[in-house]
């Protein structure tokens, strides 16, 4: 249960990240006119939709790492099990390097990712999300949700690589999951007071974030560069 | 307010209550008692294409939520997860996903099922009805094994449709993107325009605007009729009719073409016609003819994919019958649905339209029209191209092009002939004050002018006589011409030139040699023609030789001449027999039977030959530098649609093997033809990328010009007097 409590914590503060982009989406999506009840349901459906996207890419990320790890053990669903052959240190490798890219990107100290992110189709999603936001009912909350999840957002990305590199579905799944629980809060929160959040502590849950990316990031690369005892002691990641 | 409360919704007929929404729909206003009436009336009878994309994103988010749900169940089902002590929970896990996969279904299905009812009432089977049979029996098979406690496919039924859906999604954003292309050309005829009558504005269709009506045109808005403006002062943008994407200024009295586009300052126009009987208007007409005709590559694929279905849907269930003898019934069934799904050729029935439609959209907008989208795949296979000569490669009216003297000065001859010719209105005459006027030379002031029919102008100048005319004229007066002159004249016309002679002083003192000249940007066209592998031939009514040297100063090699309009056309038939197919460009005004004739008509600078139907494609005034052009474009459309063909089928053909061998899931076949759908939208809309006509050389040739003529350089003696175009 520990690694998903992490990463339940990595969300959770990684969603201070969102509410720079995601949070304007879910103030632009705003008050249901039907009252408190209408609104708070808005979102809750909003945030369904995204989580929904987000556990399926988990999922798909799980079973690619499947994929690449054939002879890693099926039954083994437990997530980040210690490494079994040589494709899932790879794996790992890749998704470890990956992960501190991306943790570097929030700090501020590689500036090239943020470009090559946010260029994957995002034109495409930005007038997708603009034509679904005008429609009213309660299908377009959930519809923009689940569009929201497929934006190209680099802390996705960590957190797919993560799901990716536990090589199984189930596991993809619930790394994923773990991950959007955790931005529930933040993201709710948006939704319902809009910008309380003053920018130094926006900003510290960035730092906070990065932290939590980096750290998984050398965990999991440590997976694939350390002797297979090594990491297997302490069971957190 | 109160009076629209009385009104009735266009789409549900129900009351509209206190607040209706209204909507411009294609030229009339609507009403509608809700945003799901205005949408669902734009889905159902809207050409807009952007109301069918946003009404699919809704029905996509929906079911892709679901469909998620459910595939993330079914992960645990094939995962194993409800086997032994929680095997007691499948019935709950089948309900559940049951309960997702009905709306998902039902969502996601409802317009490939109307789409199939649409078309099995009219006797057909189309691409849906396969999607249709192949999702319902995934379906039916699942609640029937649900009650049995077998294994549940309802992942593959909603994941089939929604990759379906999301490639018809991209498919419809696609047509959208490649309609907005279109849109300002097809914005004529459901334009509103703001009418000033006694000092009140009122909003009406551009249909009602009648001529000498006053229309306020506010910055940023679109002209709605063709007018002068009689208020107000702005930059306006004129490429939709032009093709010169450029702004043009406008002041109190200038014209102004409807269709363009007012940038600065708000314009108050005088209507100088109907608003429907405009150019715009009919260019907005001629396109949505072009476009609602079918290319014959597009009636193949249509063929095509008519016959594919039943043999598809016999060959699924062949595939199904065979397996299931060495398989279990389910298997056998999702072997069959993969052929099923793999082989839909939605991406063979799509190959040919959104290329076509972009490559039209692509050259209306820079002002060249087409009248049929066959056009352009005749024009991609052309190898001869037939030219019209006056009017067409050159400018069709003559010009000053040399002048004999006998010891007298340039100037002093134009300047008498001027002041003499000033008084005529012949064609010949008019070219002699416009080549002054050129040059920069004042008509001399002349004095009792007498116009003597068929011979010339007398007229005298400081008390001197003076006469310009023909040689019958100068006999007349008993005028001589020196022997260096007549020796000249006899040349001058045994090149078919016109001749006038100018005397003064009792004697011929000079000759004015007048010609049709080409056109500046003919020569560009030729050279890019035949660049582009095309043979070329020049017919004409003319003489031989002025038709020769306009062919030899052009570039053209083949020349025919003397030709009356019916022997344009059997030369037409003879190049034919010889080169497969010939394009005929002229100016579409006399030789329209010409035009009609040839394999492809090619009209300059007249709208009106498209309305005759004479021409197949209308380039804009002046615009006869674009056709090489206008070749590329057509030849890019025809390899986007070969390719997207060979794509189309080679894939399908090579996804049925696989799947017809059981190597390909259901969702994985689904996923593929999805993916294929894309890439051949994706490869059409390279056609966007495609460049701009390049004005430069012709540019860079009207420059050089425009440097000659003002020099004051007498000696020259083959003077070029070419009016600007």
């Amino acid at each position: 249960m520990t690694p998903y409590l992490v990463l339940f914590a990595a969300g959770f503060a990684g969603s201070f990240h969102c509410i720079g982009m995601c949070g304007g989406f879910a103030c632009a999506l705003g008050r249901d006119g039907r009252g408190q009840g209408g609104t708070v349901l808005r979102h809750l459906l909003y945030n369904t939709g995204r989580l929904t996207t987000y556990c399926f890419l988990g999922a798909l990320a799980g079973a690619f790492g499947q994929m690449i790890c054939t002879s890693a053990d099926f039954s083994a669903t437990l997530p980040l099990a210690e490494p079994i052959d040589f494709a899932q240190r790879a794996l790992a490798i890749v998704a470890g390097l990956l992960m501190i890219m991306i943790a570097l990107q929030f700090f501020g100290l590689l500036g090239t990712l943020h470009r090559l992110t946010a260029g994957l189709g995002g034109s495409l999603f930005a007038a997708t999300l603009r034509k679904v936001l005008n429609v009213p009912g309660h299908a377009t909350p959930l519809a923009f949700g689940v569009f929201n999840g497929f934006l190209p957002c680099p802390l996705v990305y960590a957190f797919l690589a993560q799901a990716a590199s536990t090589a199984g579905a189930v596991s993809g799944f619930l790394t994923m999951a773990a991950f959007g629980l955790g931005t529930f809060p933040a993201m709710l929160m948006m939704g319902g007071i809009g910008g309380v959040l003053g920018p130094v502590w926006r900003r510290r849950g960035v730092w906070l974030a990065g932290s939590f990316i980096l750290l998984l990031g050398l965990t999991t690369l440590g997976r694939g560069v350390l002797p297979a005892g090594m990491l297997h002691g302490d069971h957190l990641l | 307010m109160s009076l629209q409360g009385e009104g009735f919704c266009d789409h549900c007929l129900l009351p509209l209550g206190r607040r209706p929404l209204q909507r411009m729909l294609n030229g009339t206003e609507r009403s509608f008692c809700c945003y799901g009436c205005c949408i669902a009336y734009q889905v159902r009878e809207g050409r807009g294409e952007d109301a069918e994309a946003a009404w699919l994103l809704i029905r996509l988010g929906v079911a892709a939520f679901l469909s998620m749900n459910i595939m993330l169940v079914s992960l645990f089902l094939y995962m194993g997860v409800f086997s032994g002590a929680d095997a007691r929970l499948l019935p709950w896990v089948h309900g559940l996903l049951f309960a997702f996969a009905t709306p998902a279904v039902v969502l996601l299905g409802q317009p490939f099922l109307q789409e199939t009812v649409q078309h099995a009432a009219a006797g057909r089977l189309n691409s849906s009805s396969l999607v249709v049979v192949g999702v319902a029996s995934a379906y039916f098979y699942s609640v029937f094994a649900m009650f049995n406690g077998a294994h549940v496919y309802f992942d593959t039924a909603s994941m089939v449709l929604l990759l379906f859906t999301l490639g018809r999604y991209l498919e419809a954003a696609g047509r959208a993107r490649a309609s907005r292309d279109l849109e300002p050309l097809l914005a004529a005829e459901s334009e509103i325009a703001t009418v000033v009558l006694d000092g009140v504005e009122t909003r009406r269709s551009v249909r009602d605007v009648m001529p000498g009506m006053l229309v306020r045109v506010l910055p940023g808005d679109r002209i709605p009729v063709d007018g002068v403006i009689s208020e107000g002062e702005s930059n306006v943008d004129e490429s939709v009719i032009t093709g010169e994407s450029r702004s043009v200024h406008k002041a109190p009295g200038t014209p102004v073409i409807a269709g363009s586009v007012n940038f600065d300052g708000p314009l108050l126009i005088r209507s100088s016609g109907a608003g429907s009987n405009t150019r715009w208007a009919r260019i907005c007409r001629s396109v949505r003819d072009a476009l609602s005709h079918r290319s014959p590559t597009q009636r193949i694929a249509d063929r095509v994919v008519a016959i594919s279905v039943p043999i598809v849907l016999a060959l699924s269930g062949l595939t199904a019958v065979y397996w299931a003898q060495s398989q279990p019934i389910d298997q056998a069934l999702l072997i069959g649905l993969a052929v099923l799904v793999v082989a839909c050729p939605c991406a063979v029935g799509l190959a040919a339209p959104l290329a076509t439609t972009l490559g039209i959209g692509r050259l209306a907008r820079c002002g060249c029209l087409v009248r049929d989208p066959g056009v352009l795949e005749a024009l991609a296979g052309l190898r001869c191209v037939a030219f019209d000569k006056t009017g067409t490669l050159t400018v069709g009216r003559p010009t000053v092009v040399d002048i004999e003297r006998d010891g007298v000065e340039t100037e002093d001859v134009l300047a008498r002939a001027s002041g003499l010719e000033q008084y005529s209105e012949h064609a010949l005459a008019r070219a002699v004050t416009a080549a002054a006027k050129l040059r920069g030379i004042r008509p001399a002031p002349a004095q009792d002018i007498r116009i003597v029919p068929g011979r010339g102008i007398l007229g005298t100048f400081g008390g001197e006589p003076m006469a310009a005319g023909n040689e019958l004229l100068m006999s007349d007066l008993g005028w001589p011409l020196s022997s260096h002159l007549r020796a000249r004249a006899c040349a001058i016309e045994a090149d078919g030139h016109s001749l006038i002679d100018v005397g003064w002083g009792g004697r011929v003192q000079a000759l004015l040699s007048l010609d049709d000249t080409p056109r500046p940007e003919a020569s560009a066209a030729v050279a890019g023609l035949e660049s582009r592998g095309m043979h070329l031939v020049l017919l004409t009514g003319d003489l031989q030789e002025p038709a020769r040297r306009i062919a030899a100063v052009v570039g053209i090699g083949q020349v025919e001449a003397r030709l009356s309009p019916e022997a344009k056309r059997q030369v037409l038939h003879r190049l034919r027999k010889e080169r497969a197919a010939v394009a005929m460009v002229g100016d579409g005004l006399n030789d329209g039977p010409v035009l009609a004739d040839a394999d492809v008509g090619i009209a300059v600078g007249s709208a009106t030959a498209l309305a005759r139907e004479t021409a197949a494609l209308v380039l804009p005034d002046g615009g006869l530098w674009m056709l090489p052009w206008v070749v590329d474009v057509a030849r890019a459309v025809r390899r986007t649609i070969l390719t997207n063909l060979l794509w189309a089928f080679g894939y399908n053909l090579i996804a049925l093997t696989a799947a017809a061998l059981g190597f390909l899931q259901p969702i994985l076949a689904a996923a593929v033809m999805a993916g294929s759908s894309v890439l051949v939208v994706m490869n059409s809309m390279r056609l966007q990328q495609l460049p701009d006509p390049d004005p430069s050389e012709i540019a860079g040739r009207q420059a050089q010009a425009f440097h000659q003529e003002p020099s004051p350089n007498t000696s020259a003696v083959k003077a070029e007097y070419q009016p600007t175009a």
